[in-house]
């Protein structure tokens, strides 16, 4: 009885510690891939306001130097002001649609940027100011940091979702409640894409 | 991964039956037939794929670069290529950097230039240690004001070797490259004079004492550099320019590969 009830109880304690590792690193993983979703949108979120920042500099630097197409500038006016309204949720999987609309106003701003950018091909006398050159290259690479963010941010999303889902850590999900988290369209890259819809106006 | 590295690693490996199976299946797999550009194995500091700079600049970038590195302990590496095909400057530049791994693991401070001949554009990738010396801003200053003047009179060399120039001495703090022109050349020469004896120094010093650790060989590479660098003072021809082929004194990126899009891009 003796031998049989130890073999039983070590067996038990090590079945025990098995499923102990398991969960644990489950829940581990888990955690640590919220962790980096919720850095790659700070990250995001902290390049967006460094935009929105900079933009006023631009505008000065654009009406200061040149006689420039109102309808351009005033765009990009617009548009920073309803970015200025939305802010990022801080709870992303409990507001999957407050993400979506940050996107869109944002989206909105590099595209009115673009346009600006754009146009400002035909005023030689503005592009011969290095502080405009100097605020678009600032401009631009803060829109490549983004479109990098992003696409950083895809690629943790999936990564989370991906574990929540699949076993054994989806139990762990399960018992912990670990939500699934929106994820974003991927950006193509900003450069190219608002000169296109500039043409289109045209 | 690369295809043909696959299928060297699958012949060497003599794999048979099912398991060879598998790895063609992978290979198969992974090589899709079109879309986004290779990220091309480097060739030490300088990798000059699209064909922009004679031997000689070549060479003398290599050195200056490992020195650089020697000095200052940061990547700085150079990429041309003929043609992005389907990628985009931003996203193709962003893959090489992080998978070169430039920079140090701690600091994340690589660069990379990268130029391409057919669509004549230019970027510097800059990782996230070194954003706050080679700005965005600065790095579009270095391609306007330095880089595309000299490419727009099909100066290559110059434009390369000046731009690199100006890129490492942003690093260092100092703007006087990025923004005038008359003053560069003059520096420059006297840049390239007062290193060389510092450099033939640390070449001399590794090679007598060696290096414990990763790297293998030192004592025969060390004299190897210190006859290039005697011979590169005699400039015009003294080697061939295959000798650096091969990464030959390039003592390997960092491993960092930090790189959040920091940089600018231009054309020319």
């Amino acid at each position: 009885m003796d031998r049989g009830c130890l073999i039983s109880l070590i067996t038990g304690v090590v079945l025990v510690l098995i499923v102990g590792a398991t969960a644990m690193s489950g829940y581990n993983g888990l955690v640590s891939d919220q962790e980096m979703i919720t850095a790659t949108t700070a990250g995001i979120d902290s390049m967006y306001k460094r935009r929105y920042d900079l933009i006023p500099q631009l505008v000065a630097t654009v009406k200061g130097a040149a006689d420039y197409e109102s309808g351009t500038l005033q765009a990009v006016v617009d548009a920073r002001a309803s970015v200025g309204q939305i802010k990022m949720p801080s709870e992303l999987a409990a507001d999957p649609d407050g993400l979506a609309a940050y996107m869109k106003a944002q989206d909105g701003l590099s595209s009115a940027l673009g346009r600006l950018f754009a146009v400002s091909e035909s005023y030689p006398q503005l592009r011969a100011t290095e502080n405009f050159l100097s605020l678009q290259d600032q401009i631009e690479g803060t829109e490549n940091r983004i479109a990098v963010a992003r696409g950083d941010f895809i690629k943790a999303v999936l990564k989370y979702n991906t574990r929540r889902r699949k076993f054994p850590s989806n139990l762990i999900a399960g018992m912990f409640e670990f939500e699934p988290s929106p994820t974003l369209s991927a950006d193509p890259l900003v450069r190219e894409a608002p000169a296109i819809s500039f043409d289109d106006d045209q | 991964m690369n295809a043909h590295a696959q299928l060297r690693a699958c012949r060497s490996q003599r794999l048979s039956g099912p398991r060879a199976l598998g790895v063609l299946l992978a290979v198969l797999l992974t090589c899709s037939p079109v879309g986004a550009r290779d990220v091309p194995a480097n060739d030490g500091w300088v990798t000059d794929l699209g064909d922009f700079l004679s031997a000689s600049a070549e060479a003398s970038l290599e050195q200056r670069l490992e020195s650089y590195r020697r000095v200052n302990g940061q990547d700085v590496a150079l990429l041309t290529i003929a043609s992005l095909e389907d990628s985009s400057l931003e996203g193709f530049s962003l893959e090489v950097a992080r998978s070169w791994k430039l920079g140090s693991v701690d600091k994340n401070d690589g660069v990379l230039l990268l130029v391409v001949r057919d669509s004549r554009e230019l970027r510097i990738e800059v990782g996230h240690g070194a954003e706050g010396l080679l700005t965005d801003s600065i790095s579009g200053r270095i391609i306007r004001n330095v880089i595309s003047p000299q490419f727009k009179q099909g100066r290559f060399d110059e434009g390369l070797t000046q731009g690199v120039e100006a890129m490492l001495s942003a690093l260092e703090g100092d703007l006087t490259l990025v923004d005038t022109h008359e003053k560069r050349s003059r520096r420059r020469r006297g840049v390239g004079f007062s290193f060389m004896p510092l450099f033939m120094f640390i070449v001399i010093i590794t090679s007598l004492f060696g290096r414990r650790g990763r790297r293998r060989g030192m004592g025969g590479m060390g004299w190897f550099l210190m006859g290039s660098a005697l011979g590169g003072r005699r400039h015009g021809g003294g080697f061939g320019g295959g000798g650096f082929s091969g990464g030959s004194g390039f003592s390997g990126f960092g491993g960092g590969g930090g790189f959040g899009g920091g940089g600018a891009s231009g054309g020319w």
